[in-house]
């Protein structure tokens, strides 16, 4: 299926940033406001791109609202970082038009990728269908199976684990493991520098719910949990890892 | 202590870039190995890397003819030890043989000459326990290829004295490198780090979450990793990732570090990365 007219439903920074993307190709693109009465406007998508807060309740009623308003053939996507699709597939009478399409942003230069989340009940036939769309707006995607963290947070998760456990044992300074892995083997980040980035709250997060679903070797470090009770975020509280005036 | 005047044990794929770096700086350097053979190899590489330097002009013809004149190539180990302020060994992987080499080191180096090893896999405790001499051991891990990679990592033990890491970390800087301080353990930073990227994402692949393909590629547009973890494993050898993995499993004893499934069975079925032509990717030959 050809994918023409997008409706992104939600507001904020990924709702205008994915408008500006997606506005590149040959697409109409509509923002419908979540508050606002979007029945109109997603009845002539071929595809809904959900934006909203990571709330699963919310979300779930916003699936249901457009599973009842839309063409039966358009497909229904999630920008969650969350392993949801199958639930919020589950929540339509569409299962296999539902799918996850998690954008990320390169904190290091304008680029973006996609991870397009197969839900269990997700058709080859959409996977295809917006990877054919990512492929004209000239966006990379990459496709996997849901499990908590995707691709990027769990390989990104378990490296800062690794990293607060090597420092929590005083193997290294931690300017010192940022930094060589930066000079010796040409990272492009340290692992302190990826948590302070991303956000030692959310390495948490995303640690637990891997802990939960996958496995105990997911058990963040002491000191991570130390440091969101302490506030020290990172970048976005002014101090994580490291100090930033 | 001042170092003036350092000896590289081992003339291969590490032994011969070290020395190049160090004669770069300024330093006298004496490069060993058992073979003349393997000398000569050693300083031919030197000679080739340096030649590309002046065509590409960061140097000139003058520059490179000195510092090749300060590497002295040896296979007498006595004459090369000779009045040294530091050994750089960079012998081959096998805790038997170094232990051996540094024994004998002991007996006839100056009693105040500091033993510095690159190894990457063998514990720098043990060799240090070896020796008379253990404050002035330590490890000075360089990464392929030396010329160009700026890290080091200074590698300390329980009894390295405060004088000795302090000696190599200003030699490190005095080369032009950054050094990194860290504990004798497993993997030191960089390597159990890397174990970690490694297998999470060739776990991923056992788990059927994503092809190789994807998880590369992920990694690589999101966040600018040069290369993924399948393609770096094909390029190292997925024998050496293997005995690296498996070392970090028996040594630190955690799940991390589990050597992956397809890992193990590539292994098995001969499919090594680049040197075999297949690993996870497959190579038309000559890439």
């Amino acid at each position: 299926m050809k994918i023409g007219t997008v409706v992104i439903i939600g507001e904020g920074e990924l709702a205008d940033k994915l408008k500006q993307l997606l506005g590149k190709a040959n697409l109409k693109v509509l923002v419908a406001d979540l508050k606002a009465d979007y029945a109109k406007q997603v009845s002539e998508a071929d595809l809904v791109m959900e934006v909203a807060p990571e709330d699963i309740a919310a979300k779930k009623k916003i699936f249901k609202s457009c599973d009842a308003k839309c063409r039966k053939e358009a497909i229904l996507a999630t920008a969650t970082a969350n392993p949801w699709v199958t639930q919020l597939a589950r929540a339509t009478k569409r299962p296999d038009k539902v799918i996850g399409l998690n954008f990320t942003e390169n904190p290091l230069e304008e680029k973006y990728l996609v991870q397009v989340v197969k839900g269990l009940q997700t058709s080859d036939e959409t996977v295809q269908a917006v990877m054919e769309l990512l492929a004209n707006v000239g966006i990379t995607a990459v496709k996997l199976e849901e499990t908590p963290g995707f691709i990027l947070d769990r390989v990104i998760a378990s490296v800062v684990n690794e990293a607060a456990v090597m420092y929590s044992s005083k193997l290294a300074t931690k300017e010192d493991i940022d930094n060589m892995m930066k000079v010796c083997v040409n990272w492009p980040m340290g692992p302190f520098e990826f948590a302070d980035s991303m956000g030692v709250d959310k390495i948490v997060e995303i640690l637990d719910e891997m802990s939960q679903q996958l496995g105990s070797k997911y058990q963040p470090c002491f000191l991570l949990r130390r440091m969101v009770d302490a506030g020290w975020l990172g970048k976005k509280t002014g101090r994580g890892f490291h100090v930033y005036s | 202590m001042e170092i003036k005047k350092i000896v590289v044990l081992g003339a291969g794929v590490m032994g011969n870039g070290i020395a190049q770096v160090c004669a770069q700086s300024g330093y006298q350097v004496n490069l060993r190995d058992i073979k003349d053979e393997f000398v000569q190899s050693g300083i031919s590489k030197i000679r080739k890397f340096l030649s590309g330097s002046v065509e590409r002009q960061r140097m000139t013809q003058a520059e490179a003819a000195a510092i090749l004149g300060r590497i002295r190539s040896l296979t007498d180990l006595k004459e090369a030890v000779k009045d040294v302020d530091l050994v750089i060994e960079a012998i081959v992987e096998d805790i038997n043989i170094k232990k051996e080499i540094y024994k004998e080191l002991d007996q006839i180096c100056r009693p105040d000459t500091v033993f510095a090893s690159n190894t990457s896999a063998q514990s720098i405790t043990e060799m240090a326990m070896a020796t008379k001499r253990p404050d002035k051991f330590i490890g000075m891990h360089w990464f392929n290829p030396a010329q160009l990679m700026r890290g080091i990592e200074v590698i300390v033990h329980d009894k390295t004295s405060k004088d000795t890491m302090n000696t190599v970390v200003d030699l490190c800087k005095k080369l032009g490198k950054e050094p990194g301080v860290c504990k004798d353990s497993p993997g030191f930073i960089v390597n159990r780090l890397l174990q970690i990227w490694y297998n999470e994402g060739l776990n991923m692949y056992d788990e059927g979450i994503a092809e190789p393909q994807d998880i590369d590629t992920a990694l690589k547009t999101a966040y600018n990793f040069r290369m993924g973890p399948f393609e770096l494993r094909d390029l190292v050898g997925l024998d050496i990732g293997i005995a690296s993995t498996t070392t970090h499993y028996r040594e630190l004893m955690r799940e991390q570090f589990r050597p992956p499934r397809c890992l193990i069975m590539k292994v098995k079925a001969g499919d090594l990365g680049r040197k075999t032509g297949k690993g996870f990717y497959e190579y038309k030959s000559g890439s």
